[in-house]
């Protein structure tokens, strides 16, 4: 198995402990990842899809020409990557005058999209094409006792026509708890588990709303779950915890902290990746519970 | 009860113009736009009206619709959406709301009606090719033992330059609303 690596922006600039994260869990459980030289942002909903919808497509088309030409599909664990290629994928299939309109956009740079690669997204890579029974069987730390909320992102679910993996029924997703319970954690649903955590356009539009949305969110957790941890399979998710749990604890609006990881990151931890490296750029500290994890109590 | 009429709202009569309100969106990519029955699950599921804004999809969607648009020029929500598609996923209609924002949004930047941070991002994506950029990221991947440059555009000059090349091509080369050279 092969896939090329999309990385985005949040991830190789802000968060690269989840680029080591990656490139550790993914052979180590028999998938080569092969870099996308020369691939840009996805691009991201505030650039490109909001200027002009031929040239998202074309930007977005140019990455996937990158695999296209490595003869390989996409694996990304960013939920706008993941998003905006699966969107302007979608649209290029099932668009003629815009596929054309594209590749005559590409054909000035020398480039032209068949659309012979796909998007996919990292987590399902693990849970299907992986599967579960080879990731317990790799894990050197389980999750025993450890209780996690799960955060599965906007974009791992909606709009599930454009995506090629699709969960049962998208508003009570199971993919992300399965993978936790595999590896030993409880990952019980709650109320808000398909509530945004108010990033996005909604947060450099207007900082308050965006982190009152988030305040309602963490605190039915705290309270209808009480974890240990949380776990999303979006970048933008975890940026928005890490930081906003910190910013709510500081102003005092929350009396707790919980940390969160990206479910590569933890599971890179299960496999007994050095944690500074895969998870040492977190502001809210997951310090404790990677002890506890690593039986370093 | 007799005098039930007068309490009925007036009709909006739609004069050409107003009528191209619609038309422009759907030619944005809005174009399911005219399916939408107001039920408002779109609303109900949205971030933005969770968030408490008083515009978001359902009522952007009635405005336009209404052949409505200078007076929602302003108004700052359609920068606001997440684009997280739960109105696209969960509309009866097939309207798409997500489109009709986004189409909006289309509409809005040939007015040139948007905020500073898009501009930023547009700014950020032709220079360097992440609209998402970090000054701060040569020492932040240094840290966690990743070479200084991400095998994107950052490491690779002359795809930068196919990227900038390709986006000349589009809208954001025709309406020049960043420098690019
Ligand atoms: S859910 Fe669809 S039909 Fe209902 S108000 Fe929203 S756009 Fe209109
Ligand atoms: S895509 Fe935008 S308009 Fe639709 S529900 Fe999400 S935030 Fe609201």
């Amino acid at each position: 198995m092969k896939f090329g690596l999309f990385l985005g922006c949040n991830i190789p600039l802000r968060r690269p402990d989840l680029e080591v994260a990656l490139r550790y869990v993914y052979p180590k459980l028999g998938v080569e990842l092969v870099d996308l030289e020369g691939a840009s942002c996805c691009p991201t909903w505030g650039t490109m899809p909001s200027v002009d919808l031929a040239g998202w497509c074309s930007v977005s088309a140019r990455n996937m020409c990158i695999a296209e030409e490595k003869g390989v599909d996409i694996l990304t664990v960013c939920g706008s990557c993941y998003g905006s290629l699966s969107e302007t994928r979608h649209k290029l299939l099932h668009d003629a005058r815009l596929r054309d309109e594209v590749n005559r956009m590409l054909g000035e740079i020398g480039k032209e999209w068949r659309g012979t690669s796909q998007i996919r997204h990292g987590v399902w890579i693990l849970y299907k094409d992986i599967g579960l029974e080879k990731i317990r069987k790799s894990l050197k730390y389980t999750l025993d006792g450890l209780t996690i909320a799960v955060q599965p992102g906007c974009h791992f679910l909606w709009p599930s026509e454009v995506y090629v993996d699709k969960e049962r029924n998208p508003f009570r997703p199971r993919v992300l708890i399965e993978l936790c319970e595999a590896m030993g954690a409880k990952a019980p649903d709650y109320s808000t588990i398909t509530d945004c955590c108010g990033t996005g356009g909604l947060r450099s539009t207007n900082l308050e709303k965006s982190l009152k949305l988030f305040e309602r969110k963490i605190k039915s957790i705290k309270e209808e779950v009480d974890p240990d941890l949380v776990v999303t399979s979006c970048s933008s998710c975890l940026l928005q915890y890490d930081g906003s749990v910190k910013t709510l604890k500081d102003k005092g609006r929350i009396n707790f902290e919980i940390p969160t990881l990206h479910i590569v990151q933890l599971l890179a931890i299960c496999l007994g990746a050095n944690p500074d490296q895969v998870a040492g750029l977190a502001v809210t500290s997951p310090e404790e519970v990677i002890k506890k994890i690593r039986g370093e109590e | 009860m007799n005098n039930l009429d007068s309490d009925l709202p007036t009709p909006v009569i739609l004069t050409e113009l107003e009528k191209g309100v619609i038309e422009e969106i759907k030619e944005h990519g809005g174009e399911n736009i005219d399916r939408c029955i107001q039920c408002g699950k779109c609303a109900g599921s949205c971030p933005v009206a969770l968030a408490g804004f008083l515009w978001f999809n359902k009522r952007f969607i009635h405005a336009l619709t209404l052949g409505i648009k200078e007076e929602i020029l302003d108004i700052p929500s359609p920068w606001a959406c997440v684009s997280c598609n739960k109105c696209t996923e969960i509309c009866p209609r097939d309207v798409k709301p997500f489109e009709v924002v986004f189409a909006l949004r289309r509409v809005l930047v040939e007015e040139l009606a948007m905020p500073t941070l898009t501009m930023e991002g547009l700014r950020t994506l032709y220079e360097y090719g992440h609209a998402v950029y970090q000054t701060t990221y040569p020492e932040t991947r240094k840290k966690v033992g990743l070479p200084e440059k991400p095998p994107t555009t950052l490491a690779y000059p002359e795809a930068l330059e196919e990227l900038r090349a390709l986006l000349r091509e589009t809208k954001l080369g025709e309406i020049g609303l960043i420098p690019m050279e």
